[in-house]
Order: C-alpha cells, then structure tokens, then sequence
C-alpha cells in the first residue's frame, strides 16, 4: 500500500536523477516542496501529456483476436483446414493442436467507423469511435505469468516495476486520501492473476510504488477501520497527544523534515481513514448510474462495480488502476483452452456492459479526454482448434489485439494487421514495448527517458527497445 | 528503429551529402576547430572509452559516421537542434550520474560552447580519431588501466592522519576528523548516555532496552556495553535480516504458482548462527558459494549453499522455456554472487560487454560456467553429524562385545560336547513339537506392482511401498511335512504402519475379504483344499467384518477386519480345512490373501503356518520352522546334516538360562543404536537429486551439461562452450583462473569442485578479489550503522557507483578486517568505539548548510528504524517478544517471534514489513529506502495487532496509580522518564480518556492502552536516537 509522503532525501536525489534531463531542485521549487521529499507529490512528465490516469482492463488469460475484434474472413474459408508448417510448440499444449477454426461468433460492421465486431460485445460495439485498435501486437512468451510479466513490466521476468509503478514513480499521485496505483482481482474466489502479486510489484523501485491491491473481500485496504472499542473523539483525543509529544520533541531538532513529514503523515491518514471508504462506496451513486455499468445484473456485477470504483478512483486522482477480467487460468478467465465459445461468451457477457458503461459515464463527466483506457491481455490465441471435448484455443504470442480509448488516443483507427488468418502480426508490428512507449508517451513521458538507477544500471520500462505508435494518437 | 529515425533526420538536416548553401563554408570554419579544440578534447576526454579500448554505451567517437550513428539509448548528437544533443547534456553535468567525462572535472564552459559550435556547423572530423585497419575493436580488452580504477586496486596501505586531537577516540576517528576538518565542519559532542545505550541496543541487537537493561548499562562501560550486546543471539537475528536483503533471500518459488520451498528457512537460520559465532567473513562467503564441496559434513555448511538457489524460479515452463530459464537462473547466481559479495554488477554483460564495468561479455559466461552443474535439492542432512558419528562409534564398540560374548559362549567346546549328548539324549523330547508349523515360504508377490513382499525371520513377510486400492497376495510354500488340518494367518504388527498396523490402511486397519488354499502339481495344475471354519483372537463384528467373512466366497463386501479393539496388537485367525490334507509329493502349497472390500486394506505384515493337531489353539506365535521338524526326522533317521545339525543346535541354546542372558543383550544392544538426527535441508548442490518441477513430465532437465556463450544473451545463439573462469579485472599479478581451480579429492564423484575454485579466487587477497571482497563487506557493515555507506551505493563498486566519501579510511578498515582473520565483531566493535558514531544526532542548520547529508559525518544521523525493528521493538516493549529462535517461519501477522521469522513467500509479502520498505526478494537489494508514508499512520492508529500489544502492555501498568504508570510505560517503552510537562500531558490524556470510557469495562485499562498505541506512534519510539 502506498500513497503520499514523504522520504528520504538521499532517496529522492535518486528519483531526481531518474527523471532524465529534470532537474530535482527545480521540480521541487515548482512544487513548493522543497525539504519535505514527498515521493508521491505530483509530478510533471517530460512534456505535457494528454492522459492523467490510466484505467486499464485486464482481459486476463489471452483473449482471442479472431473472436472478438480482429475479424478475419480468410479464416472462415479456411476453416477445418490444417495449418501447414505450424510449430507445434507455439501454444502450451503441443499434443492437442487441431486444424484451423474459424470464430464461433458472427461479426458485424459497427459504429460510424464500420468496424467488424464480434457478436460477444453488443453493447461495446457501440463505442468502437472512440477506441483506437492495435492488431499487430506481439510478445515474447507462451506461457501465462512470463507474458504477463511481460505486459505488466515489459520483461518476460520476475522482479521489474510494473507500468503503474513506473508512471506514478514519474507522476506521482493527484490523490491524497487514496493509493496512486490500485489493482482490482476477480472477486468470485476464481483466483488472481498468474504471478500474483509480482504483476502490480514495484521490483526495485521504493515499495511506495506498488499497486494496492484491493482485496475482493471484506474492508479493500487494511488497517482503514478505527479499533472498534474506540470513538472518533477519543482517536482524535490520540492524535491530539501524539501531535503535542511529537512537537515537544522536534523542538530540540528543528528544521528535521523527516520528522515533520511524520507528523503530518498521521493527518493524512486521519483524512484517508474517512476519504478512502467514501471512494469505495459505490452504494452513493445514483440508480441510473450504477444501471449503466450494470450494476445488479447476475452476470457482470461484480465487474460493474469495480468499473464504477475505478471511475470514482480516477475522478479522484487515482493515477493508475487495473482490473483483472478473470482469474486463473483455463476456464477461470479468457484462457479458452476448452470450449473457446463458450469461454468468451461467459467472459465478454461479465464485462461487455460494465465497460460500455464505463466510456459513456467518463465522455458524460468530461473525465474520457484525460483518461487513457486500455483493454488487453497477455497475448492473443491460435486460429486454430486445440482438441478438448468442447473445441478451444490454444495460447499465441505472435499475434494479439489491444484498444485503446480516450487519453489523447484517436477513436475509430486501427492500427496494425495480423496476416490473413490472424497467426501473425504482419503489418507494422507492435511489440509490447511498443506499447507501453506510447501509454507513458500519452501520460507526457520520453520512455527512453523515465529512468532508475539500480545496481549499477539505468532500468527503464521499455528496456532498449520500444516506439510510440504515433498514426493512433490525436 | 532509433537508427532509421536519425537517418532520416540527417537526411533533411544536410549531413553528408549535402547540398546546402554555404555549406563549403561550415564545413571549413567546424573542420578548423575541430582541429583546435575538440580533437584534443575528445581524445584526452572521451576516447579511451568511446572507440579505443572501449565501446561504453555503444558509443563510438572514432569517426564522424560512428558519432552519428550514436550510441545504445540516444543519438549522441542533434544536428537539427545542436543545443539539445544528448552529448551536451552529459558534458554540462545535466544527467544525474552520466556525467562526462566521469570521475573527472567538468570540462571548461568555453570548451563546451566549442563543442556546441561544432555540432551546429554539422560535427564535421578532418579525419578518424583513430586509425584502424578493421571497423570497430572486436571485444573488449581488460587491461591494467582498468585495474587502475580505485575498487579494483590492491589495498592502500594507509596510516591513520593525525588530526582530531582530543575528540579521537580510535584511528577511525582521525580519517573522518580529518575530511571534517577539510570541509570546515567540526563534529557534534558525544551523545547523551541514553542515547548512546539506546542506540546500541537498536543498532546491535534490533531491540530497546528494558527498563533493567538500561540501568544496568549505565553503570557500565561502553566497551563492556559493546561486547556483552555483540554477545547476545540477538545479534545474529538482527544483522542476519540485513544479509537476507542482498540476498534475496525468499521461501517460495515466485512466478505462476509460487510453490514453497518449505526447506529454504534452513540458509535463513545458517545466516544467523554464522553471524553470531562470528564466522569469519571469507568462511561465511566460502560455505555460501561452496559449502557443499568445503565441508559437506558439516550442516550448516550445505544450509548456507541456500544462498546460490534463493532466487526466483518460473513453476510453470513450456519445452521452449527450459533453456532460456536455466540461463536466468544461472545469471541470478552469478549476478547476485557478484553484487552481494563483490559489488559488482556482473549481470549487465550478459547480453553485450558491460557498459561501464570493465567486464566482458566472455567474463560473464565464464563467471556463469562456475554454476553450470548447479541446481536447487531438498536433501536428509544430519544435523548434529559429529556427536552421531561419536554416539555411533560408542555404540558399535558395545555392541561389538555383547556379539563378541555371545559367540565366545556358543564356540566353548565343553558347550559343544553337553549339545552332542543332549542330541542323544533329550534332543527329541526338549524341542516341543509345535502345533502350528510355519510356511517355508518360497516366493511372495502381490497384484499390485508398488507393493513388494518382504520375507522376514520366522516366517513372517512385510508388505512395503505405496498400497494399492485393492491387492491380492500370492504366497507359494514348501510342502509341509505331515497332515494338514487347519491353516493360520497371523496378523502382525510393525512399526512401518500407521498406529502399527497390521493392517496397512490409514487406521491400521485390514479386511481380508478372501482366503484361498491350493495345492499346486509340479505343471502347474491347482486343486482348491476348501477351507470351512474360522475362528479368531479377535474380530471386528460378527458379520460383514468377521473372521468366517473370509471364507463366505464374498470378494467385495466382506471380510476378516480387526478395528474396535484390535489394532495395534498381533492378530491370528484359524481356518479348518475341509479334509486333512497330505500334499501329493512334488505338490506346491499356495495361499490366495485378497483384500477388496475396502480401499487400501491389505495386510501390513504377516504370517502363514499349518497344523496337523486336531484342536490347535488360537492364539499368536508359538509356530515352529518346518525346518526343525525335518531336522528332528533327520536326527531319529541318522541323516543329520550340518544344517540341519545348526537348526537343532539354535534349540539346544534355548534351553541354557546363560545363553539366553547373552542373546538379550544382543537384542537389547541393537534397540538402543543412536539414530540420526536428519532434516530436510534446501541446498543449492550439484548431483543430487533436483527438486520437483512441474515440468519434470515435459522431461524439463534442470540444467545442461554445458555452459554456451550467448549472442545478446539469447540461448538459440550460441557461440562456443564457456569453460569456468574468473573475472579478469580481478586477476592480478599475471595470474589466471586455473590457479585457482581445484580437482575434486580421489573418489569424489558429486560435484564438480568449480564453486570451490570460485571461492578460492573471491577470497583470495594476494592475486585475487579478497581486497574487493573486504572493501565491500567492510562498507556493508558502516552502511548499516550509519545509514549510509562510505560507498553510498553498496551494491555498486563499479564505475558507476559512487566514490568512497573517505577512500582511505575503507581501505584502513579492510585491511585490518583482512587481518584480523575477517573478524565482524571485531569490526562492528571498532566502529561503535568510535567517537564518530557515539556523537550525538542533534541537528545543526549551519553545518547541514555545508553538509545536508552528512557524509562526512558531523553527526550520527538519526533514522527510522527498519520494518522488523518497528514490530519488534513493539513487541518487546510490551512484553509480548516470543524469543525461539529458528525454524519453519509463518505467514501468520499474529505471531509474536521477531520479525525475521516470518515466512518470505513472494506473493505474499507481510504488509506489515512492506509498508515499511522491506523490499521484494528478486533481487539483490544494498540498502532500503526510508519513506513516511500515511498508510504507516494507519498501521499505528488501527491495526489489529498493535492494538492488541498496546493493549497487553496497558493491561501490565493499568493498576499502578497515575503518575507511576506513565513513568513505567516511558522508561519501557523509551528507556527514559518522562518531563514534568509529558507527564502532565499523558496524565490529562488518561483522566479525559478514562472518563470518555466511563461504563465500559475495563475502562481504565482501554485508555493506558490508548495511550501506549501514541507511545508506539511517536517518532522517539521509531526514531535511532
């Protein structure tokens, strides 16, 4: 867990340097906050960037292109054929691969934009204007926790900060009474993401940086709740106590501003202890809101509400949040191993709503230009069948679809082409650290620049490859 | 990508082709001063490291086409916007260390306004700055130059300077009086006595003093102080967490499911024991690197190889993983063996020669190869292996003599001669004829595979290995001599089964749900002898579970069980046969047992024997070989042979008291030999057996036999095999890694001896990286007492860490470490004498002015106290510390051992120490950041836990009147009396509290312990003084 203050100083001259050509002391002035080395104060990028918080959703487990957005009428024509020359070794199940297959769900043009969209996304299908399609996206694991490792940090490795963690180690966080980096999981015990927490992990840099993970259950964050034998007047009774005995002693060290961040730290907290569950509390927003997430509805939900969270998160300050569609692997998320039909049914049926939902209630409060949303996974899914009782499809790392919308992004482009049957990305490939290049572009970062010092090596996000993928930007 | 960028780039900004207007002009006019100054400057500056010996960065300055072609991260320079070139950023010192030229004084402003000049005039050369036959060096030379650099000479031999005067307490304090002197900085006056005991015990022991402590220190002399806490076990418990960080030390696998490796705590609990035998410091890097070749005797020697296979290891792999996750986990050895242990930042050559570190990508493979064979196991370890070994050989000894006794007894000739009378005489009459005749069982199986059956003395047979759900036994006989009536099946016991048996079922139970008696012709040809009444010492019930359920032709259903009373003890059940039986001769006898009625209920162990008696008794034992029984035929016949002669001989013994004497203290002997005292340890070895993997079916082979070196790291681009081999910048004196390698000693066969030579090398202080090795434990140690490092970065001895803040005074240290025999206590005694760390913290603006970090040490600087010494110093405070050491660790936030003792599972980590900075255990970590943050307020307000200890420590002063109970809650809490004013704080605090809780229970009480909640929370109790 990990919102505002304040650190050390020889700490925060690392943070300085990691900011590439800014200097701290002018950063600091900017801010007013010289001496009180607050890790999480807000920051400026590089340049000005047209995003301020990023919600992105987590289509955990791969989702498969060819089913859902990268419509591709050579495969129906090919269906039933074998792929010649295929490496088996491509998906996680080498004695299971079948012919190729062609998507179970009928497309249809949608939007102004005429974008083909899959049967599985009614309601999404309306907003395809605002989404800007990458259908070249490629990484470079086929097993679960590497590529998500991969997307989440852009390594295929444990241990590396994670893009929430690098963009409010840059930015840090408009928010003073909630985390700057919150993860959502799946909240119907299907488990969390491969890798667990190492997915929202802030690797080496400082643990204020890690995301917050909400838990699905009971009180969100820990240690929120007063100790119930006590009062609110008898707590703030407390800190009044704590506040004369602390002044008592930094006034034999003045000027110590360690000290006095800690003393204000128990303010903010008293703040957050009341902020944080009125954020939480998604009972306080109207009925027709919580209708237009879909709230209450058997299927989605639980993820209406964590769409919703996330949309009170960002409204305000969260910098960065991520929900997790799904949870493991198999059939306890997108991982269609069995039944890809009925996979992607079940699982575009929980979000479908909650995330139409989402872009219509933050283009309603303005909230849509400042907001980068992103869907995608950890790779794409083979075109052809894996053999199971019901037909699947198998994991692929050459190819993968990603939208993303508002944050500056243009609505109704695609960028990117995966060849005829949707194995490969084919035209203008997109690696994942091309990607990220272009969320930490949006947030106002050079990724060649947004940088930390660790063991003798500047580390950055996109390691030594990435580029912005400029023709999607507005 | 970056490239076609700047191609395009130089293409519209009119680099070489170029057809610009007045473009002759400019290119005269930055030819000229080329010429004049940057030439000079590039080639005294930078071109050591860009284009000679070295391509740092990937940056080439040789020739204009190289400059522009720039370097791995950035275009060097912007021929479109001059002032913005990368290359002026880093010579006007505006990126945080990339200064250029580094370690060195910036360059003149009128120089890099030339060098701005010249870029905008399009950066043109007169002619390459080096003249080479081939385009750029080829690899990476490490030359003596590089060995210049300060963290890779030898040792200065520096004596201490004489400045300080009086203030000095020890030679340390003459090297930082003297940079305080330079820097115009006096230092603070020597702290208060609490201050000074409080701080000792934090900084040594990780916990504050008691009450009693802290009066007993104060009459006490520092030194004494010093020593009794270096002495506590304590110690070990906190310095050890300071190891773990850089070690990365965790208990779980990481990755998809983050597996436990329940043995892992074992390298936890070496750290600690070294630390507090104050295990010279080159051992305890040895026995981490090479414990298992240098003393695999010795426990705690394999424990700490728990080092090399602490790191994180994917549970989940596919066929195209296998390689390429083996060479990440042999990069995380090698790197955190580097940083750890020698400041070096090893892993960056893995994929291109290192950067800044005069490491070659070749150097890396051959580090690596050092771990080629090495891999994680779980492994039985003897834990106290020598006094075993002893208690073993005093038991042989004894052992020996009752054996010896025995013998001598039976070799006496007068015994001879009394046994062959007795053969004539009382032979037949003295060995009773038995009713009950044991099988001469000649072969035993069982239908299910995993089962063998056992043939043990007397008759008996024990069933081992895994039991199947349903089992049938096959036990085929001798012909028995004589008339069969009635055949027996004895249930025994053993100690194999669960509550011993007989039966092998989770309960100890068994069902015999069938019982077959054949006799066999010699081809083959079976005839059933029909069995018809049974009888048993005991049976479970008198139906589906009785004894005549055995022979009711029911497979399935029902069967001979003896629960309700029964397990545990020796059963027997008898069964009549339907006709007296003689075998036809050259008739085998076979016994059919199934047990099928209920899952994994077969016979644990077991006996077979027939009678010829008309009414046998039913009872347990009594059954005699068959040889005996021929024995004695022979003996009436006169065909006694000498087998025969020893059957009858074991009888005669029977009967002489002496004898029977000498024989139980034989028996008894074997019951008391010492047993091992074994445990599964988690090592990091070679030619054990590998621990499980999920990928084990795909056949995931755990290692190659080989080490390859990489092309840019990637497994599918080998370049040759890479033999193991040390760093060269290390290498000294014309020396080279084979003087260091060892063979294995004669008939050492598991492990390659490898890690031996790479501990040979890493301690080696004449020609090898002993001298580094010292600096950076040396450092470590200074780290943690003072906050920071002589070299701030601890992990980083390279050329991109820091500088040491007092150079000589590291090498002083480091060399009297050496000398002292790597002595840490030594060292931390050393430093803690010091005036320099028994100043006091108190703040000063002026000399914060001149020194805000206080590098050079004006004052001790006073910090936040670490996650573990939070908690811990609570729990102490309250009374609640639960002080056993080692063992398994927990999750469990509850618990109320030091913090050391949680378990470190990588998915989750205690929210707790993570709140407070105890950073993630992937990799390396040298030092922790310190950060105030408000969810640390929360941890103090709300949580559980720390309420529930202010509340025990509220519940031990809560009958005291007022004033005494707020003066024992200060000293226990920190080590002081309260002020008049504090005291009159805390007590309108306790009135106006306990009145707000009038009508509750416990009302009084629940306002202390508010009021110790506020103790926990002030920056005094969290604060090293």
């Amino acid at each position: 867990m990990n919102f505002p203050h304040y650190t050390r100083r020889h700490w925060l001259q690392k943070s300085g340097a990691g900011l590439g050509g800014l200097g701290l002391a002018s950063l600091l002035a900017d801010e007013g906050l010289l001496g009180t080395d607050d890790p999480l104060a807000p920051k400026k990028g590089h340049f000005g960037g047209r995003a301020k918080s990023v919600i992105w959703l987590f289509i955990n487990g791969g989702p498969s292109q060819v089913d859902t957005w990268d419509y591709k009428p050579e495969l129906e024509k090919m269906d039933g054929k074998e792929l010649e020359g295929f490496d088996k070794n491509t998906g996680f199940f080498a004695n299971a691969v079948g012919p190729l297959m062609k998507s179970p769900f009928e497309f249809t043009p949608r939007g102004e934009c005429g974008k083909m969209v899959s049967s599985i996304f009614p309601k999404l299908g309306e907003h395809v204007d605002k989404m800007a399609f990458i259908h070249s996206g490629h990484t470079e694991s086929n097993n679960h926790s590497p590529a998500l490792f991969m997307m989440n940090s852009g390594q295929p490795r444990m241990g590396l900060p994670c893009v929430g963690s690098w963009v409010t180690y840059g930015l840090g966080s408009e928010s003073r009474d909630l985390p700057a980096f919150v993860v959502m999981s799946d909240p119907l015990d299907r488990g969390l993401p491969k890798g667990h927490a190492a997915n929202w992990g802030a690797g080496f840099l400082p643990s204020v940086y890690q995301g917050t993970w909400l838990k699905p259950k009971g009180d969100p964050i820990d240690n929120l709740n007063r100790p119930k034998h006590m009062s609110d007047a008898q707590q703030l009774r407390q800190l009044a106590l704590l506040k004369k005995l602390n002044g008592e002693h930094i006034k034999e060290r003045p000027g110590d501003a360690e000290l006095e961040a800690r003393i204000k730290s128990f303010e903010l907290a008293y703040r957050m202890q009341n902020a944080a569950p009125e954020a939480f509390d998604i009972d306080r927003e109207p009925e027709h809101v919580k209708k237009l997430y879909g709230v209450g509805e058997k299927r989605c939900d639980h993820f209406a509400r964590q769409c919703l969270t996330a949309r009170r998160m960002v409204e305000r300050g969260v910098r960065f949040v991520q929900i997790y569609s799904g949870g493991m692997e198999n059939q306890r998320s997108w991982d269609g191993h069995n039944d890809i039909k009925g996979n992607h049914s079940q699982f575009a049926g929980e979000t479908d709503t909650p995330i139409a939902g989402l872009l219509t209630d933050l283009e309603q409060r303005g909230l849509l230009n400042d907001t980068l949303v992103i869907w995608g996974g950890e790779f794409g899914r083979l075109p052809l069948t894996q053999k199971s009782k019901k037909p699947g499809r198998d994991h692929n790392p050459h190819c993968f679809t990603t939208w993303m919308a508002g944050g500056g992004v243009k609505g109704g482009v695609s960028y990117g082409e995966s060849d005829e049957i949707g194995h490969h990305a084919a035209v203008d490939k997109a690696h994942v650290n091309d990607i990220h290049a272009t969320i930490l572009h949006q947030l106002g970062f050079n990724h060649e620049k947004l940088t930390y010092n660790y063991n003798g090596r500047r580390f950055r996000l996109t390691d030594v490859g990435g580029k912005v993928i400029k023709p999607i930007l507005a | 990508m970056r490239k076609q960028v700047l191609t395009i780039a130089v293409a519209l900004s009119g680099g070489p082709v170029l057809s610009q207007e007045g473009h002759a002009e400019k290119m005269k006019e930055g030819i000229a001063l080329f010429q004049k100054t940057i030439r000079p400057a590039l080639i005294d500056n930078c071109l050591k490291c860009h284009g000679d010996e070295k391509v740092r960065s990937g940056l080439d300055l040789s020739t204009r086409n190289l400059l522009l072609e720039g370097g791995d991260s950035e275009d060097a320079i912007d021929l479109e916007k001059p002032g913005e070139s990368y290359l002026l950023t880093l010579i006007r010192h505006e990126e945080e260390d990339l200064e250029m030229p580094p370690k060195k004084d910036k360059l003149p402003d009128s120089l890099i306004a030339d060098f701005e000049k010249w870029i905008a005039l399009g950066a043109p050369y007169d002619k390459p700055l080096l003249e080479r036959k081939g385009e750029r060096p080829a690899e990476m030379r490490v030359t003596d130059s590089d060995r210049e650099f300060w963290s890779f000479k030898p040792l200065a031999k520096v004596a201490p300077p004489k400045a300080g005067g009086k203030w000095v307490k020890g030679e340390i304090d003459q090297f930082v009086a003297e940079k305080l002197q330079q820097n115009n900085l006096l230092p603070n006056s020597q702290a208060t006595d609490r201050d000074r005991i409080r701080r000792a015990y934090l900084s040594v022991i990780g916990l504050p003093p008691t009450a009693d402590q802290l009066k007993a220190a104060l009459s006490m002399s520092h030194v004494d102080l010093v020593d009794e806490l270096l002495a506590s076990p304590h110690y070990g418990e906190r310095w050890a967490r300071h190891w773990l960080d850089a070690a990365r030390f965790a208990e779980s696998h990481g990755f998809e499911q983050d597996y436990n490796r329940k043995y892992a705590y074992h390298y936890r609990d070496f750290v600690i024991k070294a630390l507090n035998a104050n295990m010279p410091w080159d051992e305890f890097v040895r026995l981490q690197v090479a414990g298992d070749e240098i003393d695999p005797e010795n426990p705690l020697a394999m424990m700490a190889t728990g080092f090399l296979g602490a790191g994180v290891f994917p549970t989940q792999l596919t066929e195209k993983e296998f390689e390429s996750a083996r060479y990440d986990e042999l990069d995380d050895m090698a790197a955190t063996t580097g940083t750890a242990m020698l400041g070096l930042t090893i892993g960056c050559a893995r994929c291109h020669d290192h950067k800044f570190d005069p490491i070659p990508v070749k150097d890396y493979y051959r580090f690596v190869a050092n771990f080629t064979t090495t891999i994680r196991s779980e492994i039985d370890v003897n834990l106290d292996s020598e006094e075993y070994q002893l208690a073993l050989k005093e038991w042989q000894v004894r052992d020996a003599q009752s054996m010896d006794a025995r013998a001598a007894f039976e070799a006496n000739p007068k015994l001879v001669n009394l046994f062959e009378r007795w053969l004539k005489t009382d032979a037949r009459s003295s060995v009773t004829q038995s009713e009950w005749m044991n099988l001469d069982v000649k072969s035993a199986v069982s239908s299910h595979k995993a089962t063998k059956l056992k043939q043990q003395a007397e008759g008996a047979i024990l069933a081992v290995g895994a039991a199947g759900a349903k089992e049938i036994y096959t036990v085929k006989s001798a012909p028995p001599s004589g008339m069969m009536r009635f055949l027996r099946v004895e249930a025994l016991t053993d100690s194999s089964m669960k509550r011993k048996g007989p039966g092998r079922a989770s309960n100890g139970n068994f069902a015999l749900s069938n019982l077959k008696l054949l006799a066999v012709s010699r081809d083959g040809e079976k005839r059933e002898l029909k069995l018809v009444g049974a009888k048993a010492t005991h049976q479970q019930n008198k139906s589906n579970l009785s004894v005549a359920s055995s022979i009711d032709g029911n497979f399935d259903g029902t069967g001979w069980a003896v629960d309700s009373g029964g397990i545990g003890k020796d059963q027997a059940a008898v069964f009549e046969l339907e006709k007296a039986t003689k075998l036809n001769s050259g008739e085998m006898l076979e016994v059919e047992l199934r047990f099928s009625n209920n899952t994994q209920h077969s016979l644990g162990r077991f006996r077979l024997s027939v009678s010829g008696n008309p009414a046998p008794s039913v009872r347990v034992g009594g059954g005699k070989d068959s040889a005996i029984s021929a024995a004695l035929e022979a003996l009436a016949k006169g065909t006694l042979d000498e087998k025969q002669r020893k059957v009858l001989f074991q009888q005669y013994l029977i009967s002489i008291p002496e004898w029977v004497e000498l024989d139980a203290a034989v028996r008894n002997s074997l019951g008391t030999k010492p047993k091992p005292s074994v445990t599964k340890v988690q090592v990091t070895s070679e030619g054990f057996k590998p621990t499980k993997h999920h990928a084990d079916g795909r056949g995931f082979p755990h290692f190659y036999p080989e080490t390859h070196f990489l092309s840019r790291g990637d497994p599918n681009q080998k370049k040759g095999v890479a033999n193991a081999g040390f760093l060269q910048v290390l290498i000294n004196n014309g020396k080279a890694s084979a003087d260091w390698q060892e063979q294995p000693p004669a008939g050492w066969k598991r492990t390659s001896y490898r890690r031996t030579g790479l501990a040979n090398w890493m301690t080696d202080v004449e020609n090898g990286a002993g001298h580094l090795l010292a600096r950076v434990a040396v450092n470590r140690i200074w780290h943690h007492h003072f906050g920071r490092g002589i070299v701030s970065t601890p992990n980083d001895f390279g050329l991109q860490g820091k500088l040491p803040s007092h150079p000589e005074l590291l090498d002083y240290m480091a060399r009297r470490f050496i000398a002292s025999g790597w002595d840490v206590k030594a060292l931390h005694r050393d430093i803690m004498l010091s005036a320099t760390w028994q100043q006091s913290s108190a703040p000063s603006p002026k000399k914060a002015a001149a020194d805000p970090d206080n590098q050079f040490l004006w004052r001790f600087t006073p910090r936040r106290l670490e996650a573990e010494i939070v908690r811990d110093s609570i729990l102490s405070s309250a009374g609640q510390l639960d002080t056993k050491m080692y063992g398994p660790g927990t999750l469990d936030e509850r618990h109320r051992r030091r913090s050391i003792y949680f378990m470190i599972k990588r998915s989750r980590l205690v929210p707790m120490m993570q709140i407070f900075d105890q950073p993630e255990p992937l990799s390396s970590q040298g030092s922790r950041p310190s950060t105030t943050i408000a969810p640390q307020a929360l941890l103090f307000m709300n949580n559980p836990q720390v309420v529930s200890w202010a509340g025990a420590l509220a519940a031990s002063v809560s009958s005291k009147e007022t004033d005494e109970a707020i003066r024992e809650l200060y000293r226990r809490t920190l080590s002081r009396d309260p002020t008049a004013t504090e005291l009159r704080d805390n007590r309108a605090f306790i009135d106006a509290q306990s009145s707000s809780y009038q009508g509750t229970k416990n009302g009084k009480q629940l306002a202390y312990a508010d009021l110790c909640q506020v103790i926990f929370s002030l920056n005094e109790f969290v604060y090293l003084p």
